[in-house]
Formats: structure tokens, sequence, C-alpha cells
């Protein structure tokens, strides 16, 4: 019998259009899969030309998401080109970016837990498609979907308040920010009269926590084993003590064991990383040029975050850190649907990050703009919802951009993604015939743990189906399933 | 200001994708008559937790442009809610944010499409001439059913 291709296409819940195709052998055992991102925009083509201070504001574009994150890996970048860097920002300013950025963050773990992972969770993989949807969630469990709202828009007001809109406004500017905040906006958040409060968010992240951690005793087995990999994980942790850091710190790797294989400044990343390119993917490869090309692909998210980072500065994600680390005794953790529970300990860290801040006068002062000798080259890097994301930019005499480069989450996630993919195709889809709705949802939510954003990743536009089919050796087309 | 009551008018849209932004210029224009500006909510898509925020209403009408052709230039349709689930985070149908808003808040809003005609959806911003005549007729004609 002739080997097959499985492809699925498209891939769903997760944000952008993927397809994956699963090669079969003569035996019909797993010979390798790949997930394809046939998507292309190019956006790192078309900034050419643009005055460096547009920057901030174009490239947010890339994502609905996580527009925030474009816009503040942009205007680190941008500030060097100004001559200012990340230390010699005032106070107040980087205070207001970090509370901007947790907002974001806030926001998009909790559209991921609620409306993208909970559906698998609270329904099992066996469920009916129609079934595993934000929809059913809120008739099963309409205080969950509640909250999940309400969770999501406390971050997106956050993101209003300081930005001007809820998408793609604008706190940023060359060398520092062009607002600050106000007594009264602090109320907004702190008092509940309007929008439950801050301590509410805080609460809710304690409670999904629970529900995660009693999810996980119940299903250890399976959680435990599925798309279980080894592989190398990759974060920004605090330059001087090595805890989780969203917005600025040092680029460090491990590998599976937790032994160090990289610990440098953000903006020497071009000298320890190349892209690879594959004929299949619009979607590029990074890796450690030290290791190569097999050996040097990373993990990124909250996964690889909490993997990488000796500690939480919160106190009540401290303590959650630190029951997660005890249940590989320290060591780091390596598997893939551990990521939703890393993500819901960011999501407590960010809404505690967030009190701090409102509860911190500097977010009211007027030091909102520094200056320094301009350059022609600026690299920002900063922990997006979804892992690393850096931006270079370099400029002419006239201030337009002659050069950028963007490496964003998804794809430092290119490679890890792949392997999830095969794994789990080697582990359900060997000998079978064709591919089942179980089969489907498991390969989809192999990706999906990672919470990928294609439209990001290869700078296209639009939601994300996936499309499986089934090969043989010959390349001909034997099954496919489109959802 | 004209306050309208227990009413959202929520315009949907981009107004740099030429006549995309009818939704908005629907608004624009509502605002110039004095409408009170908290009544008129701009987006480029509906997300899930547009289910909170209608939950808060009487009446909902959510204005977009359309690019099928409409006899008269524009329609207004009435709205029901819809169990069937077309979900992408990136934006959610109105029929499915209604049901959100029956199954999380037990609210069932009156709820209409205004759909506008237009032509041009290139990276530009402005309404093209027959696009702004249908704009002003559905002005018209939501001015005489509303006031």
């Amino acid at each position: 019998m002739n080997p097959k291709k499985i492809i699925i296409d498209p891939v769903t819940r997760v944000e952008g259009h993927g397809k994956v195709t699963v090669k079969l052998d003569e035996n019909n055992k797993v010979k390798d899969a790949y997930l394809h991102v046939v998507e292309f925009r190019g956006f790192e083509k078309f900034i050419q030309g643009h005055p460096y201070w547009e920057v901030p504001i174009i490239v947010q574009r890339l994502c609905g998401i996580c527009p925030v994150s474009h816009h503040l890996a942009a205007a680190k970048a941008i500030d060097q080109l100004v001559g200012v860097d990340p230390e010699n920002l005032s106070i107040t300013a980087t205070k207001l970016r970090k509370l901007l950025h947790y907002g974001q963050v806030f926001q998009s773990h909790a559209l991921h837990f609620f409306y993208l992972a909970s559906p698998d969770l609270l329904f099992g993989i066996d469920a009916p498609a129609e079934k595993r949807n934000i929809v059913a969630v809120a008739a099963n469990n309409r205080e969950l979907a509640k909250k999940g709202i309400l969770m999501r828009k406390f971050g997106q007001e956050i993101i209003t308040t300081l930005s001007g809109k809820k998408i793609h406004g604008t706190l940023a500017v060359p060398g520092g920010v062009h607002k600050s905040f106000t007594s009264k906006q602090f109320e907004y958040f702190l008092d509940g009269k309007q929008i439950p409060s801050i301590d509410s968010m805080i609460a809710w992240s304690k409670e999904v926590i629970d529900f995660m951690k009693s999810y996980h005793f119940k299903n250890s087995e399976w959680v435990d084993n599925f798309v279980n990999y080894p592989s190398n994980h990759l974060g920004l942790v605090d330059k001087k003590t090595g805890a989780l850091e969203l917005y600025d710190g040092n680029i460090r790797s491990i590998d599976y064991e937790g032994n160090e294989l990289l610990n440098i400044e953000d903006i020497e990343y071009r000298n320890h990383f190349k892209e690879a390119v594959e004929p299949w993917s619009y979607m590029k490869f990074p890796y450690m040029t030290k290791y190569g090309r097999e050996n040097g692909w990373n993990r990124v998210g909250p996964l690889a975050r909490l993997n990488t980072c000796s500690h939480i500065t919160t106190p009540l994600a401290e303590i959650e850190r630190q029951i997660f680390k005890a249940y590989t005794k320290n060591k780091p953790n390596n598997m893939t649907m551990y990521t939703h529970w890393a993500r819901l300990i960011e999501l407590l860290h960010c809404a505690e990050s967030i009190k701090e801040l409102l509860l911190d006068e500097d977010i009211l002062g007027d030091d909102l703009v520094r200056k320094g000798t301009p350059r022609t080259k600026g690299i920002g890097v900063i922990e997006a919802p979804r892992g690393t994301l850096i931006h270079e930019y370099h400029i002419d005499d006239e201030g337009l951009i002659t050069k950028c480069n963007l490496i964003v989450s998804t794809t430092f996630n290119n490679e890890a993604i792949n392997r999830g993919v095969r794994t789990v195709s080697k582990d359900i889809l060997n000998n079978q015939p064709e591919i089942t709705e179980t089969m489907l949802n498991q390969i989809e939510m192999a990706i999906r743990a990672y919470d990928p954003c294609l439209s990001c990743a290869t700078h296209a536009l639009g939601e994300m189906p996936l499309i499986v089919q089934l090969e043989d050796n010959q390349g001909n087309l034997i099954h496919e399933k489109i959802r | 200001m004209k306050k309208l009551d227990k009413t959202l008018i929520i315009g949907i849209g981009n107004n740099t994708r030429q006549d995309d932004g009818l939704g908005w210029c629907f608004l624009d224009s509502l605002e110039k008559e004095g409408i009170n500006t908290e009544n008129l909510v701009y987006k480029y898509q509906l997300l899930v937790e547009d289910a909170d925020l209608i939950s808060e209403y009487e009446t909902i009408f959510f204005v977009d442009a359309n690019k099928i052709l409409l006899k008269e230039g524009f329609s207004i349709e009435q709205l029901y809610p819809s169990e069937k689930v077309n979900f992408s985070t990136h934006s959610v149908p109105p029929n499915q944010i209604l049901n959100l808003c029956e199954t999380i808040y037990l609210k069932k809003p009156k709820a209409y499409v205004v759909k506008i005609q237009g032509y041009n959806w290139d990276f530009e911003i402005g309404l093209t001439k027959q696009a702004n005549i249908n704009l002003k007729k559905s002005l018209k004609y939501f001015r005489e059913i509303n006031f």
C-alpha cells in the first residue's frame, strides 16, 4: 500500500489561517507532519520609506489581538533612534508603558482561556464540534462566561484609558509617552462602581487557576502525556534578578533539562539568532546560531517564560509558580498542555502588577519624554502574550526606514508547533484510514496550546480556519477534513 | 444634545477603506444632528464582549456597509439571535452577539441591521459618490422611523 498524507485545513480557534499535512509511509505509519502557513502580507517590506515616528502606529496593524505588543516593541526600538535606552526613559513613561502592557497581556490571556481553550477543557476532546465554542460555554456555565467577558473588558479598559482606543490606539511616542494617568482614572479601576475592580480581577484570576489545577489533577495522565516533547525554552528575564519580565530584560534560553544556553542583552539578538526558511511555509524558523537549525530552536510564551525565570515578583503569582514548578521538581516543564496553566499564572501576575501600578503615584507624573543623541539603528524586544517579540529598524539621514526585521512570538514557536503536530500525529494517526473529529481536534489542541497568531507571524489579516489532508507517499490526497 | 433613551447605534467599518467607512459616516451625521455621543459606538468589528455592551440597552442598530446590491441603496432589517457559531476572536456577527447577550445576560434587546451599499474598498479615506447618496437616503429613512 502506498504511503499517505493527511491535511488539516483550516485549523480552528487560533488567529490566522493554517493547514496541516500529515504524510504516512508504506505501512500507514506517520512519517512526517507540517503546519503550513500560507498567508503573506510583507509588513517588513512596505514599512520601508516611512518616517520612523510613524512606525509604532503603523506596525500595530499587524494584529487586532496584540497590537499593544507591536506598538511597544516598535516604541522601544524607536526610542533608541532618538538616543534613549530603556533605562533612560522617565519613570513615569516606563510605568505607564508597563501598565498598558500588563493590560494587554491580561486581556489577551483572558481571551485565550475563556474563548479559545475553555471549550476543550470543559467539554473534553470528544465533544462534538458544535459544542466546542464560547456560545456553548456560555450556555453551560453562565457565570464563567460572564467573568471571562468582564476580565477581557477590564484589560481593554486599561488599554483604552491609556491609548485612547481598545484597538490600535497610541500611548508611546519616541522617547516616552504622550499622556499620563489622572486620579479620577485611578478610581475607575479601583472602586468597582462602574466596572468590577482590580481586586475582583485578582480574585477571579485565582479562581481560574484553581479550576485549572483541579482539571490537571483529574486529567493528569492525559495532560502529562499529550504532546510531551523536549525543547529549549526562551524568554525575557530581569537583568539583575532573573525574575519573570514582560517589558524589558535579558534574553535567556535553557534546554529541556534546565541548562542555560543563552543569557544576553536583548539588543545583541542579531549576533545569536538566524532565521531558516522552508518551501512549504511563509513562516520562518528562528534558531540560536551557536546550536544550529536542528538543536537551536526554542519554545516561547507562558510555559517557556515560567521555565526560564527564577521567580515572579508579585506574591500570589509566585506562590502559584512554586506549586507549578513543584510538579516537575523544579525542572523545566516540557508538557505542552501545561502552557494553559502557565498562562493563567501570568494572568494573575498581570492583575497584581496592574494593581501595584494603579496605586503608584509615579504614573501621575509629568516627566513624559526624554531625548538623546540620534542613532540609525534601534532594536525593541518585549514579551508579547504569546512569547518573545523582536522589532528592529534602520533609518537613513532623513529618518526614513531603510530596513526592518520582525521576529514575532508565533514565528519563534514555529518549530515547536511543528514538532507538536508531529508528536500528536504519531500518537493518534498511525494505521488510521481517515481522520475523525476527535483526531482533528487533538491536532488542533497541540497547535492551540501555543495560542498562535498566524496573522502576526506572516503579518497577514484574517481568521484562522484549519484544513487537514492525508496524502500518500506520491503526494496523492486520500482524505481531507475541513472546518 | 438629543439622547436616545435605551438605544445604541453601532457603526461597524473602517474609514480608511473607502466605502467600508459607511457605518462610521452614518454615526458622524447623527452626531452632527445632535445625537448624544454616548448612544453612538464606532467599531472595526464586533467582539464577544459586545454582548455585555448591548445588554444595557433596549434597542440596538448595527450599521454596516454592504457589498451586495440593495434595491434602494440601503435596507433596514430586524435581527434575531442565532445559535449558529461562526466564531473568530477577530469578529463575531451581530446575530451571535445577540445570542450571547441572551444566553449570558438573559436580555433580549430589539435589534436591527442598517445595511448601506458600498462600491469601492481601497486604502483611501472618503466615500464614493454613489455610497454618499446611499448614506443620505438611509439617514433620511432612519430619521423618519426614529424621530
